[in-house]
């Protein structure tokens, strides 16, 4: 069983992380380049990180960068591993880990769906969630929900008065 | 006595023995149907009105839409509306059918229930408590004795202008012949 520090000690010897953060206790963060990221994560499976509870990811519309989260949770050492790499928003292309996690074939395929990031390798990228959807992905920044849900829907008419902005 | 008058007592008639017993669909939409245990068990007991739970959309005559609709629900919804044996009635529930309630900027959810399936009453609340959801659906027995609640025909009526705003949202919609 490691604590975090012998964790984060492991970590800096094999992983080339770019930084490194004890968050709390039980959680730490890692950044990560995307070129190491696959390999880190077969890397902390064989280390006992087995658990792969989600993949999230952050759009970061000024730096241009979509920024993957991979929460890694170890049931021997009870922490749970946030492995975090930034890839370029633009054209939004990363490697898929349904080698390593069958299961990340959802979570990329949720991912796909709403922010419109690729992963190469995951051949089961279409619809789970939305049905019949032509726009933009919903949840990327540069998609205006208000200006969508004007056009879309219909307010309802209040005695004559309108609902404006 | 003309035929005109036997047409319409007979369907006094019916429209008094429909008010005695009517079957709710028991599919649940949104977080409404949270309320509908305590008024379908011995607390409230909506069953002391003559209303009860049904299981498939072919045995119901009330559909009561519990909640926010996102439009894969609504594609759900229409479908089984559509497989209900007229007379039947919709009864929209909680403020997320009326205007959107607080999903109101959503992208993903319907803001106005009665522009795609004929509505017969909404009961307001953000959720309605079992008290006026059973307020509603005494309401709506009236309405069905008096002969008021006439939604299917209105559907009939209408096709076009529902169906038109089904598509828009929707895309493509499935129809029973």
């Amino acid at each position: 069983m490691r604590n975090e520090k012998e964790l984060l000690e492991l970590i800096n010897v094999h992983l080339e992380p770019q930084a490194v953060e004890i968050k709390r206790e039980q959680n730490v963060s890692v950044e990560l380049a995307p070129k190491n990221l696959i390999q880190a994560l077969s890397f902390l499976k064989s280390h006992s990180y087995q658990h792969l509870s989600t993949i999230s990811c952050v759009d970061w519309l000024e730096e241009g960068a979509f920024e993957l989260v991979y929460h890694l949770f170890s049931y021997d050492d009870y922490i749970n591993i946030s492995l975090k790499t930034r890839i370029k928003r633009e054209p939004g292309i990363f490697q898929t880990a349904k080698e390593i996690w069958p299961v990340a074939e959802f979570y990329e395929r949720d991912i796909h769906e709403f922010f419109g990031v690729e992963f190469k390798g995951n051949d089961n990228l279409e619809e789970m969630i939305l049905e019949n959807w032509q726009h933009l992905p919903p949840m990327r920044k540069d998609f205006d929900t208000r200006e969508f849900v004007n056009d879309q829907y219909e307010w309802r008419d209040y005695n004559g008065q309108k609902h404006t902005d | 006595m003309n035929n005109n008058f036997v047409k319409g007592s007979w369907q006094e008639i019916l429209d008094w023995a429909q008010n005695k017993s009517i079957n709710m669909l028991h599919y649940c939409t949104g977080c409404g149907a949270i309320e509908l245990p305590p008024t379908m068990t011995s607390r409230y007991d909506m069953s002391r009105f003559g209303i009860g739970p049904a299981a498939t959309p072919r045995q119901a005559d009330l559909l009561l839409v519990t909640g926010y609709l996102s439009t894969k629900t609504l594609r759900r919804l229409i479908y089984t509306y559509e497989q209900m044996q007229a007379p039947k009635f919709v009864v929209g529930f909680g403020s997320c059918t009326i205007n959107g309630g607080m999903y109101w900027d959503s992208y993903n959810t319907i803001k106005q229930l009665d522009k795609y399936l004929p509505v017969e009453m909404y009961i307001a609340g953000c959720m309605p408590r079992p008290e006026a959801i059973l307020d509603g659906l005494l309401k709506l027995k009236k309405m069905i004795n008096n002969g008021e609640a006439d939604g299917y025909q209105r559907y009939q009526d209408n096709l076009e202008f529902y169906h038109q705003n089904q598509e828009a949202v929707l895309g493509e919609v499935q129809r029973t012949q």
